[in-house]
């Protein structure tokens, strides 16, 4: 008994000596790799817009984030949007938006953008925004990209199911919310089949896709043809194959019409990235229409 | 019960007396299915040399005052927190490194090395001793990974370190994982016949 009880206490002590060496190290790092991650959003947003190392993004462009927040007040849900600009200066702005779309109103929020990245100060300012007219629960965020002032494309950072569990992905849409590229950040699909759809043969396809054809986009059986996988593979990397940028370009609109080719031996893995896609895209142009429809008659001046 | 060997004694011993791929025959796992490169081998190695000189000098530290009858569980969990730290400094401070290194880290909880290597001499030996065995044992290990590493590749892909040497690919078979066995047993081979051939020379 006495050899029972020692055993239980020592291995408890081992345990809890072991998890303070592990959270000791985890907050150590944390920030740093936090750092890290966020480095690596930005280094994949601007290669989604089509630049690198190599060809570096001009001055004249500018992210703007927009942060969506359900807001659960007295008269019911109502949607709020987060944006740089409107009334202060070094400030930004919250309009609400009810369900059917119709405009609530705005109040100014004391943030700076650059603080505004910080969720929990965020969320602080929002709540001390809205007072006690109702409880703000963040949702996403959209990226607006300008160059000059004028709208070039928007990011779109989403999260949807795959095959086990959820997929993180960043996709970004051209001005025509045609899409402009996809990126899979976080994945845990099965190495070899569903993992597959990091690899550039796979994720490109969703490459100039229009908003008309993503409509209906489905998913289809039949073997990927041997010039398109091609020109994917080729598609913004070193790799040419042979293929020149035109030669690329011109293949990849030949195929833009069509449905998405699966991934063998993972056809739920690739129809969750093709729904998953085609709800964040159909969703954004909803919501953007009737953001953009309150920014314009409430003549609120935004920098997008 | 201390050794009488010395550090450099140690660490030789490690590599070729008791080479845990030649000689031991210990992870057999990860020697057949990661080392088709020298690249892969090195990183491998690397991450078992970190894990095993910090759980061995753990466990020597604390030899004293772990209980005879949950000693395998305490190993377990020294080298399950040694390999989070090393898999979250990695993460944070050297981002580059990690994105090649990250899956083979997590997968060293469960190399057999490593808890052999406690068992057997961190848990009687001096910390000092403890650490030249365990830095003996992750070179081994690193050796032997990275010899596998250069036969497979070079037979497998006719490249050595990702640089074309041969211009052609000799035998796919050597990339397999089944291959793995192969390699092993025929450089096993290989070595003692070396090995047997130094002591003929010695003796005559």
């Amino acid at each position: 008994m006495k050899d029972i009880l020692t055993i239980i206490f020592r291995l408890t002590v081992a345990c809890l000596l072991a998890g303070a060496v592990m959270g000791g190290a985890f907050v150590l790092t944390n920030q740093a790799k936090r750092h890290n991650a966020e480095l690596n959003e930005r280094k994949v947003m601007l290669s989604l817009l089509g630049y690198s190392s190599v060809k570096s993004a001009p001055a004249s462009l500018k992210l703007h984030p927009i942060y969506r927040y359900l807001i659960t007040a007295k008269g019911g849900e109502e949607i709020g949007y987060l944006l740089p600009g409107g009334a202060g200066e070094a400030g930004m702005t919250l309009v609400i938006i009810d369900l059917d779309g119709k405009f609530v109103g705005q109040r100014p929020v004391a943030l700076s953008p650059e603080v505004a990245k910080e969720e929990t100060k965020r969320a602080a300012a929002i709540q001390t925004a809205l007072g006690g007219d109702g409880k703000a629960r963040y949702a996403d965020q959209t990226i607006v990209v300008t160059e000059g002032g004028q709208r070039l494309a928007y990011l779109l950072p989403g999260r949807f199911p795959g095959f086990k569990t959820f997929i993180t992905a960043m996709l970004a849409l051209n001005q025509d919310f045609s899409i402009r590229g996809l990126e899979i950040m976080e994945s845990e699909e099965d190495p070899g089949l569903g993992g597959e759809i990091v690899q550039k043969y796979f994720k490109n396809q969703f490459k100039a896709k229009t908003l008309e054809t993503m409509r209906k986009l489905g998913v289809v059986k039949t073997p990927l043809p041997d010039e398109y996988r091609r020109a994917l593979e080729a598609d913004g990397g070193a790799g040419s194959g042979g293929l020149s940028a035109e030669q690329v370009a011109k293949i990849e609109a030949e195929y833009s019409g069509k449905d998405i080719y699966a991934l063998t031996g993972a056809t739920i893995s690739s129809r969750s990235v093709t729904e998953g896609v085609k709800a964040m895209v159909q969703k954004f142009v909803y919501r953007l229409g009737l953001l953009d429809q309150a920014l314009k008659e409430q003549k609120i001046a935004v920098p997008f | 019960m201390a050794t009488d060997k010395t550090s450099l004694q140690l660490v030789t011993n490690g590599i070729l007396n008791e080479n845990p791929i030649f000689r031991l025959v210990l992870s057999m796992c990860p020697a057949v299915g990661i080392s088709t490169t020298v690249m892969n081998g090195f990183m491998l190695g690397v991450a078992v040399l970190f894990v095993q000189v910090f759980s061995s000098c753990t466990i020597s530290l604390f030899k004293n005052v772990i209980h005879p009858r949950i000693r395998i569980p305490t190993y377990t969990l020294t080298i399950a927190t040694w390999v989070t730290v090393i898999d979250m400094v990695l993460a944070a401070y050297m981002p580059v490194a990690y994105a090649k290194m990250g899956i083979f880290i997590k997968l060293i909880v469960a190399f057999a090395i490593i808890t052999m290597r406690l068992e057997m001499f961190a848990c009687k030996e001096s910390v000092t001793a403890s650490f030249w065995d365990g830095v003996g044992m992750g070179l081994g290990f690193m050796f032997g990974m990275m010899s596998l590493g250069l036969v497979r590749e070079l037979l497998g892909q006719g490249t050595i370190l990702g640089h074309d040497v041969l211009g052609f690919k000799p035998l796919l078979f050597f990339v397999l994982p089944f291959a793995g066995f192969f390699c092993v047993g025929l450089m096993m081979a290989f070595f003692n016949y070396i090995e047997l051939a130094y002591r003929r020379a010695k003796r005559a």
